[in-house]
């Protein structure tokens, strides 16, 4: 009877389920009706038995000494507490999964400072009305008119064609 | 030519004269933009567009000119000046009314009406297809930044998701201490209720012998006393019980 008695669920399942994404919802919607399962299971049996009335049986009893002998090993019976054997593999998923989350926290991050970029990049692009044609090209080199690089009319991606090397 | 810019307060005297005017919004816009250190926006804004004309009287004549009088001159300064250069050039000569001053100034009448009538229609049609333009222009742009942001929201909402993993092992832990727990009761539940059972059992066969043993005493007895009774017992009871029914039959006849 060393290990610790449990006696309501402490878990907060409204905070919980406001982290749960929509695909995941019907495997969490199980995972909670089982918990609430156990937990019913826990909650159909008192936490410890009622006390048998020993002075009743005492006068009702007219066998001699059954009583006695049976309290004495009614109270010399200690029932062992169940050993827990999954915990330590909940333990190692846990560490297992803690590993992936930072690797993909950290992936996410990168993601994130990616957009950050992109956001601080189109703030420093000037307003649109306020571009002259210079501004444009420096702003975006790639689509702006380019002399070192000429397109064919009429300048769409599908029309566009490799330089022939001419030989003179 | 007197230009309003000529006029206006200079900010640096190695200022490049624009015909455009620098405005507030343009410190606000240059801000935003990345420019090296060296450049000096301060002394240097980045000329912008002016959207609207500036702040004319009378219709056309810029209010610079009016404010470059007013500190000199007060303020019937420029009206002053206005009237007596009129008045020096029409009676020197210098301007001839002659026939096509008549013809522009019907013009003008015409032209002013043409304005007054149709400006406001035709600025309001102009004004809606260059905020048509505007919009096109920055749709590539607002959508970027909009899904940048959105992109940044969601990628955070994942990540609290999945920290919110813990949540999870703590919950597998818990379900795995309450059916341990739930496992540990039954077993006490079951010792208690065997345990009571058999006191019961017990008390329950002392209380059949109990009532076996007096329905027993009673009908030995019930048979003992049958026994003991003899025929002229009998015969003297019987004949006695019709005597007592004789006497109550007569008194209740007298009643009658």
């Amino acid at each position: 009877m060393a290990a610790k008695r449990i006696a309501q669920s402490a878990i907060n399942w409204s905070a919980m389920a406001e982290k749960v994404s929509e695909s995941q919802r019907p495997m969490f919607n199980a995972f909670k009706l089982k918990s609430d399962q156990y937990l019913r299971r826990v909650m159909a049996n008192p936490e410890n038995p009622p006390a048998i009335d020993w002075a009743y049986y005492q006068t009702r009893v007219a066998v001699p000494g059954l009583v006695e002998s049976f309290k004495k090993q009614y109270e010399g019976l200690q029932v062992p507490y169940p050993a827990d054997k999954v915990t330590a593999q909940v333990d190692a998923q846990e560490k297992e999964m803690q590993v992936s989350i930072k690797e993909f926290v950290a992936e996410s991050n990168r993601r994130v400072m990616d957009a950050e970029a992109e956001l601080k990049n189109w703030a420093s692009v000037l307003p649109f009305s306020q571009m002259t044609m210079e501004d444009y090209a420096e702003a975006f080199p790639d689509k702006a008119w380019n002399a070192a690089n000429p397109t064919f009319w009429p300048h769409d991606e599908a029309s566009q064609q490799e330089p022939v090397k001419a030989e003179h | 030519m007197l230009s309003r810019i000529a006029l206006k307060p200079v900010r640096s005297a190695i200022q490049p004269i624009r015909m455009t005017q620098t405005s507030a919004t343009s410190n606000a816009a240059s801000a935003a933009t990345t420019e090296s250190p060296e450049r000096d926006l301060v002394n240097f804004p980045r000329p912008v567009r002016q959207e609207y004309p500036g702040k004319v009287r009378m219709g056309f004549i810029p209010d610079e000119w009016f404010q470059f009088f007013y500190s000199k001159t007060g303020v019937t300064g420029p009206y002053t000046f206005g009237l007596g250069l009129a008045t020096y050039l029409c009676s020197k000569e210098i301007y001839i009314m002659e026939h096509e001053f008549y013809t522009g100034l019907s013009i003008a009448i015409m032209g002013i009406y043409a304005v007054k009538k149709l400006g406001p229609a035709t600025a309001k049609f102009l004004d809606a297809e260059v905020a048509k333009s505007d919009a096109e222009m920055n749709a590539g742009r607002d959508m970027a930044i909009a899904e940048a942001k959105a992109r940044i929201a969601a990628e955070k909402i994942e990540q609290d998701r999945a920290l919110g993993m813990k949540m999870l092992f703590d919950a597998k832990r818990e379900n795995v201490a309450l059916q341990l727990e739930a496992a540990y009761r039954e077993q006490l539940v079951k010792v208690f209720s065997e345990t009571k059972k058999r006191l019961d059992y017990q008390v329950e066969v002392q209380n059949v012998q109990r009532n076996l043993e007096q329905r027993h005493v009673v009908d030995w007895v019930l048979r003992s006393v049958r026994a003991a009774v003899t025929p002229e017992q009998e015969k003297a009871t019987l004949s006695q019980c019709i005597a007592n029914i004789k006497s109550l039959a007569q008194q209740n006849t007298v009643r009658i």
